[in-house]
């Protein structure tokens, strides 16, 4: 496995077409590997996120089973006049292999929380229809819903250090609250569709509970829409509290 | 010597030295007959008692958060009678932070100490209306020089003015560590650099009465850095092992031959 962190020069137009659509830019992901890994859902698959980081800088984070080469996104939304290559790639398997239960580590989740639902009104036996969750209540809802088979735990705040009476038993926060509509072209190219869905970005902090199915959470991800760059979970040092 | 100190710490804070008749100005630092007032009045002594043992008290300030001005333009009714009491103006610092030291004979300081633990009237911050946020006892007299008392005490300002001033450092729109000023009663003999009338002789509300005071200016060494190694928001490459770019054996050979 690899993590590669693409710098994305926001100048430039292509950047912006790529940060304009997830469609357009999932499509550039998926052309950075030369031989694609196979698309049935058994193997570990190929995760990105876009993930604004301090003083305007934007990076785009890719975690693959194979090594990217990104000069076509460097061509378009890089530095290409500068000699380095402008993409870092990283052992990402050797850090995975390092993972241990019990380890606390600072996370980044970029999701697609939703849950299936009769709406009221609905005829008896009718489908249930895939709903975004909208407040971040119901979203925190959402991951820790799956905490457990993920193989983590999110920390607990202590009692005493508790800021509001409720909704704040849990060290994560949600932000980046981004309602998505996109339009994309089927195989045929005929006619269109209009992509909606919501993307936001859970922080916090992190116990390991179940190494293997937190490694499998990592390069997997989580949630739905992981092609549009949902679903991938970063980690960092945690910051002492 | 023996040296006292006491955090002065409040949402609001007023210490005037110059105030008169409707326009009731603030020091940027606690002034001396604010604090020996408020001494005073721990010890429950009377308006018109004898201050002569407070006043030769040797006095100084630390400013460790300096705070920021506030002006009040003050109305008011008579409680009894509704008639308009004057039109003022009155001034305060907010959310300021100091530290004041009082140097003198052991066993007073001693007896001001235990005053300051149980009050006869309540302490407040240069007015009725400002008491304090903190305690202001920190810690019995010891023996100690007032400058290096002054010099070696914590830095006590709040958490968010320490984060405002890294996060300041990290944008770089401060220069280097922050220094904080240090007011010191000047010795006699000594060419003050500034002088203010508020060394008191009577707090008596008939006929109160002040002489001049002499001041010593100075910058204490910086407070210790609050903390070291602020990590970055979330780098999840932090903890990785970059691999060789795949293009870096190319521009070794590609790179001029200087030999």
């Amino acid at each position: 496995m690899y993590l590669t962190r693409f710098r994305i020069n926001t100048a430039r137009s292509g950047a912006r077409r790529l940060l304009g659509s997830p469609h357009a830019m999932h499509g550039a992901v998926n052309m950075a590997f030369p031989n694609p890994s196979a698309r049935d859902g058994q193997g570990p698959r190929v995760l990105w996120r876009v993930d604004p980081q301090a003083a305007g800088r934007t990076d785009l984070l890719i975690v693959s089973p194979g090594r990217p080469d990104l000069t076509h996104l460097v061509e378009q939304a890089g530095w290409p006049g500068l000699e380095q290559p402008g993409w870092t790639t990283f052992a990402y398997k050797e850090f995975l292999d390092r993972l241990a239960i019990g380890d606390t580590w600072g996370f980044r989740l970029t999701a697609n929380p939703v849950h299936d639902i009769h709406k009221p009104g609905d005829p008896e036996g009718a489908r249930t229809k895939r709903t975004a969750h909208v407040t971040p209540r119901h979203q925190i809802g959402w991951l820790l819903k799956r905490q457990e088979q993920a193989g983590f735990e999110i920390v607990c705040t202590p009692p005493e250090r508790q800021l509001t009476q409720r909704g704040h038993e849990h060290q994560v926060i949600v932000h980046n609250r981004m309602p998505l509509q996109f339009r994309k072209r089927d195989a045929a190219g005929s006619s269109r569709h209009n992509v909606r869905f919501t993307r936001v970005t859970f922080d916090g902090r992190l116990r390991i509970t179940d190494a293997d199915a937190f490694r499998r959470t990592l390069t997997h991800g989580l949630g739905k829409a992981k092609a549009y760059g949902c679903g991938l979970m970063t980690l960092a040092p945690a910051r002492a509290s | 010597m023996t040296v006292m100190l006491l955090r002065l710490a409040g949402p609001l804070q007023s210490w005037g030295s110059t105030a008169r008749f409707a326009r009731r100005s603030t020091e940027n630092a606690p002034t001396k007959s604010g604090v020996l007032g408020l001494l005073a009045a721990a010890e429950g002594r009377p308006r018109d008692a004898d201050l002569s043992d407070l006043a030769a008290l040797r006095f100084g300030v630390r400013i460790d958060q300096p705070g920021s001005r506030l002006r009040d333009f003050h109305t008011a009714h008579h409680a009894d009678s509704d008639k308009a009491m004057p039109l003022s103006e009155r001034f305060y610092l907010a959310d300021a932070v100091f530290i004041a030291g009082v140097e003198g004979d052991r066993a007073l300081l001693q007896r001001l100490y235990q005053a300051l633990r149980a009050p006869r009237f309540l302490p407040y911050l240069g007015r009725r209306s400002c008491p304090p946020s903190l305690p202001i006892d920190m810690g019995p007299p010891f023996e100690d020089a007032l400058e290096d008392a002054l010099r070696t005490a914590k830095w006590q300002a709040s958490r968010w003015y320490r984060r405002q001033l890294e996060r300041a450092a990290d944008m770089r729109t401060s220069t280097g560590p922050v220094d904080l000023d240090v007011l010191i009663d000047c010795p006699p003999g000594e060419a003050p650099h500034l002088s203010l009338r508020d060394a008191p002789v009577s707090f008596d509300p008939r006929h109160r009465q002040y002489t001049l005071r002499g001041v010593l200016t100075d910058h204490s060494a910086p407070p210790p850095p609050a903390r070291r190694g602020v990590p970055a928001p979330h780098d999840p490459t932090s903890v990785l092992r970059p691999l060789d770019s795949p293009n870096s054996t190319t521009t070794a050979e590609n790179s001029p031959r200087t030999s």
